[in-house]
């Protein structure tokens, strides 16, 4: 038990050394493939010779995960995912454990779709699933998309671009507005991408959205996580270009991968785990004066017309969401 | 009544050139029909003696008469642990997460489960505040009130015809159910679909406490269709009020009926989220926990 002990303990850190080789590198990686991805070195690497022994020291090593960021929700969801699969698989009796071991190994490159290579930590880490999940979006996204159209976007997902990406070279016509973001002002890095695509863009404020929404055909968020009412939680300003399409009729569309499908429920805004970002006003504000940094928002169901997922089109109302927490795999 | 039909396993004995099951199965359905007599069953001790007749059908015709019986009362025992005593344990966790510092909870009636999750979160140190919202006749909120007040938890009275009065206080609505429908329905004391409806138009979120044993599949659209009706006496009289005896006579008019419902029909729709022992699920996934579970549980 020591042995395994000390064995979780190497684990935790490499796992984490994992993940902030993703903060380091580029955008693509997403973070709960690099979790699952350490969960696998985890499993590789572990002395255990039982399931039950392997699904503690994972559930250690999951915890220490999530500890890392603990505002991160697809990390928590990713992890989440995993650790259901792997009781899952578990309580299913397998006579030889190293078959259960092996199962979970090819789940997990399943998902990243590339062997784990404990030597290739230095590289770029492509994971060929994550594209593959964001290709099967796309397609299906695009398919939303006429010629002619005008999206409204919000936020830069990599998921929404890839879904205009793949628009655009089926030589569809389509027009983007996309919103500045503030505070990150995140609208200003999806317009760059946008004009390496030759897509006509125009960049609206935040609150020029309802005035401009009138020529708006449909709107493609991202998402942080998916929730268990259907609702999704993105970056602030997604309710209020929802609950804006809502009286207005505008179709929300959600591009969102599986594993972003965590099991959270909240009832308000104020309900979640905060994620605080600081917001520079250009101006030194007075002390006395508060300033509300939260950086997410929680959009309920009702707002959002569709969920694109890896796994087909969803309506965010139906019975599918917690269904396909249940019993899909990741 | 599970206790009751284990303490009449315990008694039963197989009459001569009979088989057991059968017997057993005939003598239990002379039991519920007596039971039926008394008060129509609710749709939970519905589901609990299809679970009782499932078992007793599955059980292995080589097994002794003994066996049997200690199979079946070791079976009973279970359901009790898992699906009742378990089931609440995990939705008074869920729910209290659901409860902040500082919050004001607004209960109608008295559930067990909700008066659980009052004491747990008591327990652990929350600061919260409850509303016990009641109604004639029953009155069913006074010994809720009671029992959280006897723990020290600040609670604050009122009738079902102040509830749009006091709602603009509440933070959280927590409601029981005697069951809940396919349709996401919640089938609870008559009262309840008043206070969700003006719960949903406050914008306040309605949470419903319900073990999964207590779903049903069936639809039902209204509260008409299928109800139980209460004594209609109890609505003609109040009790310690001898001079408001205006319906002394409501027998007797003929264009007068009065009405007792016991149950109500609450839609989806006014529900916010369903606590039950699966997790915390939206009421629209209600079949799709009745499908999937049933089966691979098949009530064991």
């Amino acid at each position: 038990m020591n042995m395994g002990r000390n064995n979780s303990s190497h684990c935790t850190r490499r796992s984490r050394y994992t993940l902030s080789l993703k903060t380091k590198n580029s955008t693509t990686l997403a973070e709960a493939v690099a979790a699952i991805r350490a969960l696998a070195w985890v499993i590789r690497s572990s002395k255990a010779t039982t399931m039950m022994d392997l699904e503690i020291e994972l559930k250690k090593a999951s915890d220490s995960l999530k500890s890392w960021d603990t505002t991160s929700i697809s990390l928590a969801a990713g992890c989440d995912l995993f650790m259901h699969y792997v009781t899952r698989t578990s309580a299913l009796e397998y006579e030889d454990f190293n078959s259960a071991k092996s199962r979970l190994l090819e789940r997990a490159e399943k998902f990243g779709n590339q062997p784990v290579q404990m030597s290739h930590y230095h590289e770029k880490l492509l994971t060929k699933s994550v594209l593959q999940a964001r290709k099967i979006i796309a397609m299906l996204g695009q398919d939303f998309i006429f010629d002619g159209c005008t999206i409204l976007v919000h936020g830069l997902s990599q998921v929404v671009l890839e879904v205009l990406k793949t628009a655009a070279q089926s030589r569809k016509l389509f027009r983007v507005l996309c919103t500045e973001g503030r505070p990150d002002r995140i609208g200003l890095q999806l317009s760059n991408e946008l004009a390496k695509l030759d897509v006509p863009m125009k960049l609206l404020i935040d609150s020029v959205v309802p005035y401009g929404m009138d020529k708006v055909d449909m709107i493609f968020v991202g998402a942080d996580g998916v929730v268990e009412s259907g609702g999704i939680i993105n970056m602030m300003g997604t309710y209020q270009i929802a609950l804006v399409a809502k009286s207005m009729n505008k179709p929300v569309y959600v591009a969102a991968e599986r594993y972003k499908f965590a099991r959270l429920y909240p009832l308000d805004q104020k309900d979640m785990v905060p994620a605080l970002r600081p917001i520079d006003f250009g101006v030194p504000i007075p002390s006395k004066v508060e300033v509300e940094t939260s950086a997410r928002d929680y959009t309920p169901p009702q707002y959002l017309n569709l969920l694109c997922t890896n796994l087909g089109v969803l309506t965010p109302s139906e019975p599918s969401v917690p269904v396909l927490l249940i019993s899909s795999p990741p | 009544m599970l206790e009751a039909f284990q303490e009449s396993i315990k008694d039963y004995s197989t009459p001569p050139e009979k088989a057991l099951i059968r017997d057993l199965t005939a003598k239990i359905n002379c039991y519920v029909s007596f039971l039926i007599e008394c008060r129509p069953l609710s749709i939970s001790m519905g589901n609990a003696i299809r679970f009782l007749k499932t078992r007793i059908v599955k059980l292995p015709l080589t097994l002794s008469e003994s066996e049997a019986k200690a199979t079946l009362l070791s079976d009973i025992d279970r359901f009790i642990n898992e699906k009742i005593i378990l089931a609440d344990k995990v939705i008074v966790r869920h729910a209290v997460t659901k409860i902040r510092d500082g919050d004001v909870l607004l209960t109608y009636g008295s559930s067990s489960a909700v008066e659980m999750i009052c004491l747990h979160a008591h327990d652990i140190g929350k600061q919260f505040r409850v509303v016990v919202v009641d109604s004639r006749p029953k009155l069913e909120g006074r010994l809720l009130l009671h029992r959280l007040v006897r723990k020290g938890i600040t609670c604050t009275y009122t009738h079902i015809n102040a509830v749009s009065y006091i709602m603009h206080e509440v933070n959280r609505v927590f409601l029981g159910a005697s069951s809940v429908l396919s349709n996401g329905t919640v089938y609870s004391r008559v009262g309840t679909a008043c206070v969700a409806m003006v719960a949903h138009q406050f914008h306040v979120p309605v949470l419903i406490c319900c073990e999964a044993y207590k779903f049903y599949e069936r639809v039902q659209l209204d509260s008409i269709c299928s109800n139980e009706l209460g004594d209609p006496d109890a609505i003609s009289k109040v009790p310690g009020r001898k001079e408001i005896n205006y319906l002394d006579d409501w027998a007797n008019r003929e264009n007068l009926q009065l009405l007792n419902l016991i149950y109500d029909a609450t839609p989806s729709d006014y529900v916010s989220m369903i606590i039950t022992d699966y997790g915390m699920i939206p009421p629209t996934s209600v079949p799709v926990i009745v499908r999937e579970y049933r089966k691979e549980h098949l009530w064991i």
